[in-house]
């Protein structure tokens, strides 16, 4: 138990901001740790002020009572999918296994607490939800005292059980490819399998709810705690001990995550050194005969290497490719179904139809391919092998040119196929598709390259742990979260528009918009790379 | 050939380089490598000599002082001075997910570096080094002697006028560290300068014409080994000059 405390610390110390702070001279280096301390600090304000503000609207319709179960299904739900995404990496495949297993840990003790220190690290994250929703239930359903401490000391504990899910998950993955002699790529595949199910899980239950008529009664407290509880109980629990109070039903929440932690980790402990070897170990054939090579330019080859680093990790692999996979698969299931399903299925029923939404075509495309730009974090993922290309004589921009060149590789293709199969379906002009098509291009060309301004602007090689840049980088924050919003914002008006002028006029306007942000931000890293 | 008239391929004038507000890393080192030369560069653990060549090489960037290669300067021309320089760190972190021979035809695209004469360069020192048949697995799969022996085969296709080296025998096995050190007499021979780090006395003494001592980031000894050593080993020389510093 010591030396598992003395791991935890030491897992949290060496990739902690403050200690690097704390301990480092350079005064350019402490301003950015420094930066990066506020940066991270503001997403959870923001993260806050969203989450108050929908309490707020909970108040206003006079749901208040909701909430409760609302901030226990969006932390679990945040927290499954999360942790999911980062089981490899964290808890298997991570750089100082051999250091870590050659000290006296049982191999338990190892995934327990690379586990810990991956709920310790998300843990700001789903405070930030929990406290403030607890602000917004406080200020408009005024509870009890006891609410106060008892919401808090739950908080801590309501994502325990959705991470050992999505843990338990990411193990037996782990455990089925270790069996394989391509335990990685059996693993990529596996892992995108489950996500993509999860998308389609959570559009068949939206779809089951509405035929039953749920959605209509959900606007009852006791309803909605009821249908939470059937299909999640833990949930249900943390209502009820917040809002009876009652102390049993809480003491019930910490003793099924304590003892599922047990029981998860009894079993992770089991298969842990297997699963790990198989992943650290790689089939050496050693019959390699050499024969006719080719030449090709220096960009070619920093992007082959780019896409021989991205299909060599699992983490990497799923993060920065499941937009690309989901895309094309999303649009030719829309042209099979028919789009009307699905964007009942997406919109619940607002009064929107394929005709009207067509502008919103290549954004809805972009929101999946566009999101992760591998050109973000690829510049932070060199970590170690930085002297490899720096120590080449190739200029910095030849650098950002081969990882921009496989990021439109990644995206451009997969854009414009998904593009065309939603113009398909519904059936758009041919000239308004043309168009759609090419500000498709256009905004992967933009992607590709705000991605790498920001990826050289927050450089980061001194990571312990991939994740650390491709998940919770600085770099893919501050490239995705403007991102994002700025394509919900442009989706809107392109639909809003498309209503009262020409749809071509509309997307003619965007493409100059797209090419000229994707003609400065890549201006911007040519001057970064000078 | 004649090198006796040429430029220095590596010259360093007092370069210092120190950790944010600490303690100097390197502090005021000069010293020049010529062609042909063979510059061993000794000291403890910790005294300056990974620092220096990272900045030798490009890697490190630097505020005091200048390090010349081959007549450009490392800070205002460092393309020109890696296209002459080839570096083996004592530790290569190599590209895991690629195979062997995709890593030198990374580096041979680089250097744009034909397809006739890549094959060939890498068939030659493959054999040499033994690993061929090991090229088509990954990076991932080699042992540390293997990933050392694909950066000095990824070093030497290029045919580098300056070659600079970490620490080179670390890691591998009796006969990689025989063939590396006739491959560092015939580069010499061809007027290939060689720079490198080392611990091992015996090594340097037998391999080297020149060779500079550091301590604590200071250059405390540097010359001929003849003029260094006046007979006496050249252990006992470091040992000396050690502990006059």
């Amino acid at each position: 138990m010591r030396n598992s405390l003395i791991l935890l610390k030491t897992l949290l110390l060496s990739t902690s901001r403050i200690n690097r702070y704390r301990h480092c001279t350079d005064k350019r280096k402490r301003g950015k740790l420094a930066g990066g301390i506020v940066g991270v600090a503001l997403l959870y304000v923001m993260l806050m002020a969203y989450c108050i503000a929908m309490c707020v609207g909970y108040g206003a319709y006079g749901l208040i009572d909701a909430v409760p179960v609302l901030c226990a299904l969006t932390v679990s739900v945040l927290a499954f999918v999360l942790t999911l995404f980062k089981t490899n990496g964290y808890l298997f495949n991570f750089r100082e296994y051999d250091m870590l297993m050659s000290l006296p840990f049982s191999p338990g003790a190892v995934a327990g607490c690379k586990f810990l220190y991956m709920y310790v690290n998300s843990l700001p994250w789903y405070l930030s939800i929990s406290l403030a929703m607890l602000i917004g239930y406080g200020v408009y359903a005024h509870p009890g005292a006891p609410v106060y401490p008892l919401w808090l000391v739950l908080s801590l504990f309501l994502p325990v059980i959705p991470m050992l899910g999505a843990a338990l998950l990411g193990f037996l993955i782990a455990r089925i490819s270790a069996g394989f002699r391509k335990t990685n790529l059996i693993q990529t595949v596996l892992t995108l399998i489950f996500v993509i199910f999860c998308f389609s899980l959570r559009f068949i239950l939206e779809d089951m709810f509405r035929n039953d008529k749920v959605q209509a009664t959900l606007e009852t407290v006791s309803e909605l705690t009821g249908s939470a509880a059937k299909s999640y109980p833990p949930a249900a629990w943390f209502a009820a001990a917040v809002t009876k109070p009652s102390l049993p039903t809480a003491l019930l929440l910490i003793g099924a995550s304590a003892l599922l932690f047990a029981a998860v980790f009894a079993a992770v402990g089991r298969s842990y050194r297997r699963i790990n070897s198989a992943m650290k170990s790689h089939a050496a054939a050693r019959d390699f005969r050499l024969s006719e090579q080719r030449q090709h330019s220096a960009v070619r080859a920093i992007a082959f290497k780019e896409w021989r680093r991205m299909t060599g990790s699992t983490a990497y692999m799923v993060n920065a490719g499941i937009g690309v996979i989901l895309a094309p698969l999303v649009s030719v299931l829309t042209l099979i179904i028919g789009p009307d399903r699905i964007i009942r299925a997406v919109t619940q029923g607002a009064p929107l139809d394929a005709a009207m939404l067509r502008p919103a075509i290549p954004f809805i495309v972009y929101f999946f391919t566009g999101m992760v730009a591998t050109t973000a974090c690829s510049p932070s993922l060199e970590g170690k092998n930085a002297w490899i290309l720096q120590s080449l004589p190739i200029e910095k921009k030849t650098v950002y040119q081969g990882k921009m060149l496989f990021n439109l590789v990644l995206t451009v293709p997969s854009t414009l196929f998904s593009i065309l199969c939603l113009c398909a379906a519904a059936r758009s002009p041919l000239l308004d598709t043309l168009l759609y098509l090419l500000l498709g291009a256009a905004l992967c060309a933009f992607s590709t390259a705000w991605g790498c301004v920001c990826g050289i602007r927050h450089l980061r090689l001194d990571w312990e742990n991939e994740i650390e840049v491709i998940k919770q980088g600085a770099a893919v924050a501050i490239y995705m979260l403007p991102n994002m919003f700025a394509v919900m914002g442009l989706t809107v008006l392109a639909v809003f528009l498309g209503t009262r002028m020409s749809h071509a006029l509309i997307t003619a306007v965007l493409i100059l918009v797209a090419l000229a942000l994707a003609a400065l931000s890549y201006r911007r890293v040519l001057r970064l790379a000078a | 050939m004649d090198i006796s008239s040429s430029r220095a391929m590596l010259d360093i004038r007092h370069y210092s380089k120190s950790y944010g507000e600490g303690k100097k890393a390197a502090d005021d080192v000069s010293l020049r490598v010529m062609p042909g030369d063979i510059y061993g560069f000794i000291g403890h653990n910790g005294a300056g000599k990974s620092t220096t060549i990272r900045a030798v090489v490009g890697v490190l960037d630097f505020t005091e002082g200048e390090i010349y290669i081959d007549g450009h300067s490392v800070k205002d021309e460092p393309i020109a001075c890696k296209r002459v320089t080839a570096y083996i760190p004592d530790n290569p972190d190599l590209y895991e997910n690629l195979t062997g021979i995709q890593y030198l035809n990374f580096v041979a695209d680089v250097f744009a570096i034909g397809a006739a004469e890549r094959e060939r360069e890498i068939r030659k020192y493959g054999e040499l080094f033994e690993i061929t048949e090991a090229l088509g697995d990954l990076i991932g799969s080699y042992s540390h002697g293997m990933k050392q022996k694909l950066a000095i085969i990824s070093a030497l296709i290029h045919h580098p006028k300056l070659l600079v080296l970490d620490e080179p025998f670390v890691g591998l096995d009796p006969k990689a560290t025989f063939t590396l050190k006739e491959l560092m007499h015939e580069l010499c021979r061809q007027g290939t300068a060689v720079f490198f780090s080392t611990h091992v006395l015996d090594v340097a003494e037998k391999l080297c014409n020149k060779v500079a001592i550091i301590k604590r980031g200071r250059i405390i000894v540097s010359g001929s080994m003849e003029e260094l050593t006046e007979g006496q080993s050249l252990e006992s020389a470091f040992l000396e000059a050690d502990s006059h510093a």
